[in-house]
């Protein structure tokens, strides 16, 4: 049970650390915490099944268009809701995000309804969901190895995007001092819809991910996700990149090993008591540092 | 430019004040309307009260996670409304619905309860749908003695706590017993395991079906829980791998007890997965596809079994809403039906409603409905027969052998 469990938990981690990451981009760079960041999640995981069920589009163009709807989604909600606050006080800007996620939920919920949503047979692919393989007593399907594999490679694109590229740089450098930035010559304004746009498609990977893996889409489905998702990031440091994946997938094992060996009632309470420890003991978060370098 | 700033404003001030003051006028001329000589005249003097519309309230989830069961239910009330106002009304007063959200959420509920105990004209509820919220409602109904019918609550509690406050559905107590008597007797389960949801009625129905095993002898080898909202199981469903029971009982609703099922079979639990009526629905083989075949639940209605006025309405309803009823919506039509031979015989009153409703104890003063006849006792709590369906060729239907508690 133990490595199955290691297995569930770094399933669980995978989507928790994707949503987690959109959270600590943006966070990073305009100290915002996104809290309708989870209705975006949710968002990507309707527009796919949409395209897919009611469009008859194949799957791969429905993901592909579902990504690029979310990211300029993000774009859209950051020109509308956040921007005309970025000079007010900090407050303002978190309520207005938590506005902006109540009212998505409830748009989604007008849109699609309350019923929980599942993909008809044969609207995805086969092989992700019948292929299998067994590790002695432990099985591992092809889903929970791709959930996996797809968080860690769009952790390394991403990497290589902020590391080595020019727009990574100037986000680097918006995230240390916007003022600053803007007199070299930085359009703050477009580095910042930039962020929005790459976290949101993260986070919209994620909700197509989960829409696949429980066949459940649902609109409320963003809330949890959103606040485990938030939980992850700050227990990585919050506004720190490689941590909220650390986060992530830390929150995810601890849940699934809480849940499996202790008392499953208190799952969430084990995934937040953790958050809530590191917190007291280490407020920049596990991987933060004390002068944190933003995203 | 400041001056012009304060003109702007200023126009913009009372171009809102104008808008709102045409508002308010448009609104003060309607019910000057129905003073008109010719409307009074149509008024029957029979009726005491203004002879407007017999409103009942629904308080119902109509948002947030449990919205489908709202749903539903306003449907299955609306079949027996249209059905009333079609045929002429009662004594020539047309039946109306008036529709409060309470999401399933205990505060809501209350909000929701204390809306309609105000509101004159709500003579009486069809609600709450969860247990929870039921709970939370009751104390309103009791002050101002307005009659309220759930079709769906099951927790013990809500019975016994009001005498203003009806079922048309079983107590969890009732099912709890029944489902584990079920697993030992028909299906030779010996070892068993319990997955419920932490909430008023999943606890409700859990610690029946505990209670009720250790009675009868059959081993309960793990209790695991689960919170709403919940997508992933895996965790709890590895370790019920490795506690390798004959049985997993789920208490809950089905759109977690879908992802249950879907989820065992990808970890390759394969045992006899049981269930309440929370799980009783369609939308859950849509949600379990395959991984539901075989997957047993309590019923207070198999549409197959019930005979043929539940089959016309089956079928009526899937004409109209496009949807398949559970079981909830053969419950709120029923329960509508009460309040409307309620109001028949006894007058539109909200005492004259609680009276009857409560002197329906014998089978035949009882009511007489698609689901089966509802006789309340003492605590407005009724007895049903409980039927167990199974799910076969990804349809719900009577499962082989039923056995009469």
């Amino acid at each position: 049970m133990f490595i199955q469990q290691l297995v569930n938990g770094l399933t669980l981690g995978g989507v928790y650390a994707l949503i987690a990451v959109g959270y600590t981009m943006v966070y990073g760079i305009i100290e915002l915490i996104n809290f309708a960041h989870g209705e975006i999640y949710m968002l990507g995981a309707f527009l796919a099944f949409t395209f897919v069920t009611m469009l008859n589009l194949p799957f791969p163009l429905a993901v592909l268009l579902s990504i690029s709807c979310c990211a300029l989604f993000g774009v859209i909600l950051e020109f509308i809701a956040y921007r005309p606050l970025r000079k007010a006080p900090r407050l303002a800007a978190l309520i207005t995000a938590i506005g902006a996620s109540l009212f998505l939920q409830n748009v989604a919920l007008m849109i699609w309804g309350g019923r929980m949503k599942t993909y008809p047979k044969g609207t995805i692919p086969e092989i992700f969901k019948s292929a299998l393989f067994y590790m002695g007593d432990v099985k591992v399907s092809l889903l929970q190895y791709d959930i996996i594999s797809i968080t860690i490679f769009l952790m390394f694109c991403l990497h290589i995007l902020i590391t080595q590229t020019k727009i990574g740089t100037a986000m680097r450098a918006c995230a240390q001092d916007k003022t600053t930035a803007s007199l070299m010559g930085i359009n703050v304004n477009r580095v910042i819809s930039f962020t929005f746009a790459v976290g949101s498609g993260l986070g919209a990977v994620a909700g197509i991910i989960v829409g696949v893996y429980y066949n459940a889409i649902f609109p409320m489905m963003g809330y949890t996700a959103g606040v485990k998702a938030f939980a992850a990031a700050v227990l990585g440091g919050i506004g720190n990149i490689p941590g909220a994946m650390f986060g992530g997938f830390v929150l995810g094992i601890a849940e699934s090993y809480g849940a499996g060996y202790l008392s499953s009632g208190y799952r969430d309470g084990i995934a937040y008591a953790i958050m809530i420890l590191v917190i007291i003991f280490r407020p920049s978060g596990i991987l933060g540092r004390k002068t944190v370098v933003k995203v | 430019m400041g001056k012009l700033r304060n003109l702007k404003w200023f126009v913009l001030f009372s171009a809102l004040a104008l808008v709102f003051a045409f508002a308010i006028a448009g609104c003060q001329e309607k019910p000057a309307e129905p003073t008109t000589p010719e409307e009074a005249a149509t008024d029957e003097p029979v009726a005491d009260e203004a002879a407007g519309p017999i409103k009942i309230g629904l308080a119902a989830p109509m948002s947030g996670d449990a919205a489908a069961y709202g749903e539903i239910i306003r449907n299955g009330a609306m079949m027996k409304i249209d059905e009333i106002n079609e045929a002429g009304g009662i004594n020539g007063r047309m039946l109306e619905l008036v529709v409060g959200d309470e999401r399933c959420d205990p505060k809501e509920a209350a909000a929701v309860a204390q809306n309609f105990a105000s509101n004159e004209d709500i003579i009486a509820v069809l609600g709450h749908v969860c247990s929870s919220a039921t709970l939370a409602a009751i104390p309103y109904y009791d002050e101002a003695g307005l009659p309220a019918i759930s079709p769906t609550a099951t927790n013990v509690e809500v019975g016994r706590s009001s005498e203003y406050m009806f079922r048309n559905v079983f107590t969890d107590d009732f099912q709890g017993r029944f489902m584990a008597k079920y697993a030992k007797e028909v299906l030779g389960v010996e070892k068993v395991g319990v997955f419920h949801e932490n909430n008023d009625y999943a606890i409700g129905l859990k610690e029946a079906f505990v209670a009720a095993a250790e009675e009868i002898g059959l081993e309960v080898v793990g209790v695991e829980a689960y919170v709403a909202d919940t997508v992933d199981f895996a965790p709890q469903l590895s370790k019920f791998k490795e506690l390798a029971p004959d049985a997993i009982f789920i208490a809950g609703y089905y759109q977690q007890g879908g992802l249950i099922l879907a989820q065992a079979e990808t970890l390759g639990l394969d045992v006899q997965f049981m269930g309440a009526d929370g799980l009783n629905n369609p939308e859950l083989i849509n949600i379990a596809k395959d991984a539901a075949e075989g997957f047993m639940a309590s019923s207070p209605l198999v549409y197959e079994a019930a005979g043929k006025e539940a089959l016309e309405f089956k079928k009526a309803f899937e004409e109209k809403y496009g949807l398949t009823p559970d079981w909830m919506a053969a419950n709120a039509y029923d329960a509508i039906g009460m309040m409307v031979v309620a109001i028949e015989k006894c007058g539109a009153d909200r005492a004259a409603i609680t009276e009857c409703l409560a002197g329906m104890t014998t089978p035949e003063t009882g009511y007489v409905g698609i689901a089966g006849i509802t006789i309340f006792d003492e605590n407005g709590d009724c007895s049903k027969p409980v039927f167990v369906s199974e799910v076969k060729d990804g349809e719900f239907i009577a499962a082989e052998k039923q056995i009469l508690d």
